[in-house]
């Protein structure tokens, strides 16, 4: 079970799986230049695979005021 | 994916650039973008006195810390607005930011000048976001100036610019498009005022935060809910999703080619700014829009009495 935490909204969202940070984005319907994509303390791009058990952070970056 | 620099693995994507960069390679793409986009527009020079406006968010920590490792003199301001829940982990960020820098820090706070954005919003019956942004503005060139600072910088990024600029073409507002640019210089009691991340997109400005360790506040104002910047923003998202680098050409495109154009329409108009007779701050009336702001939020002070 892959665990997703979107911020700044700190919603949770789990999926059964994944392949690619991209699947992720497409998911959630997000452009990758939306979002910062964290595990473990590091930023991913679209490309990199996701496994199971993993713990992810996405982020928005708009500043919205 | 790989750097396109050193070929290490990337975090970083750019569709803009048609680039990946690792941590170390991004560092430099960006401090360049800094760096160049001073250089070329002439924003700063080596002695300037720079008073970076701070509002907690990546664009305005990134800015200072970047100014500071190109070398500037930095010191940061703060305007506490006074807003429950949203204001206190705002200063708290660039209090405990500044403090791990070693970077100056001058707070300014609207509860003590008589503005809490609370009351205003309470009290005065104009969007929101419009006066706050007065009242900040205002405060801004006001302890620029009463300080000796030579320029105020923003950490106004390149959405922040495309999405004003958009805004102000659909309605081909030629007051407002003849100063747009990241260079106003210091005029008619106005400090100077430039934008040296205008190069650099709010993803951008974030990945160099968050790579640099520097924690945000990243939660949105309460009362920004509806600003028309943001619908603005949406559609700039998709078409530089469609076209990516578009963004920066419209922009670069009209700094260079349409901006002198309205500039020159704006000198023979010409409007003319004296000192406000109530706090001496410039203004195009007699009173700015400050003190009268302050002056009606009193009257409806005085009526709930």
């Amino acid at each position: 079970m892959v665990e997703v935490r979107l911020e700044p909204r700190g919603k949770e969202i789990t999926f059964t799986k994944l392949n690619t940070v991209l699947q992720l984005l497409n998911k959630l319907e997000l452009r990758h230049t939306d979002v910062l994509v964290i595990r473990d303390g590091e930023l991913l791009t679209q490309d990199c695979r996701i496994e199971k058990d993993d713990k992810i952070i996405v982020r928005n970056v708009m500043s919205v005021g | 994916m790989k750097c396109k620099v050193c070929k290490k693995k990337a975090v970083v994507s750019l569709p803009s650039h048609n680039a990946a960069f690792c941590p170390e390679c991004y560092d430099k793409f960006y401090m360049k973008q800094v760096s160049e986009g001073i250089r070329k527009r002439k924003l700063l020079e080596r002695d300037d006195k720079i008073l970076v406006a701070l509002s907690g968010g990546k664009d305005s920590l990134s800015l200072m810390y970047a100014l500071a490792e190109l070398g500037y003199n930095v010191t940061g301001l703060h305007i506490d607005l006074g807003i429950p829940n949203s204001s206190e982990k705002a200063r708290s960020v660039i209090e405990d930011f500044c403090s791990e820098h070693g970077f100056k820090l001058i707070v300014s706070e609207m509860e003590k000048e008589g503005l809490p954005m609370p009351l205003v919003k309470k009290h005065i019956r104009r969007p929101i976001c419009s006066v706050c942004g007065k009242v900040k503005r205002h405060y801004f060139n006001k302890v620029a100036l009463e300080h000796d600072f030579t320029a105020l910088a923003t950490g106004h990024n390149l959405d922040d610019e495309v999405a004003r600029l958009f805004a102000n073409t659909l309605r081909w507002d030629q007051s407002y498009l003849s100063d747009q640019g990241p260079l106003l210089p210091a005029e008619n009691g106005f400090a100077k005022k430039v934008k040296p991340l205008f190069r650099l997109t709010e993803f951008e400005n974030a990945n160099f935060a968050f790579l640099k360790g520097i924690p945000y506040h990243h939660l949105p104002c309460p009362y920004s809910g509806g600003a028309s910047f943001t619908g603005h923003k949406m559609l700039w998202r998709d078409l530089e999703f469609k076209s990516p680098g578009t963004k920066r050409a419209f922009y670069e495109g009209f700094l260079d080619r349409g901006a002198p154009a309205f500039a020159a329409f704006h000198e023979k108009k010409g409007v003319e700014v004296v000192p406000c007779t109530e706090c001496g701050c410039p203004t195009s009336a007699g009173v700015c829009g400050v003190c009268r702001i302050k002056s009606q939020l009193n009257e409806a002070l005085e009526e709930e009495k």
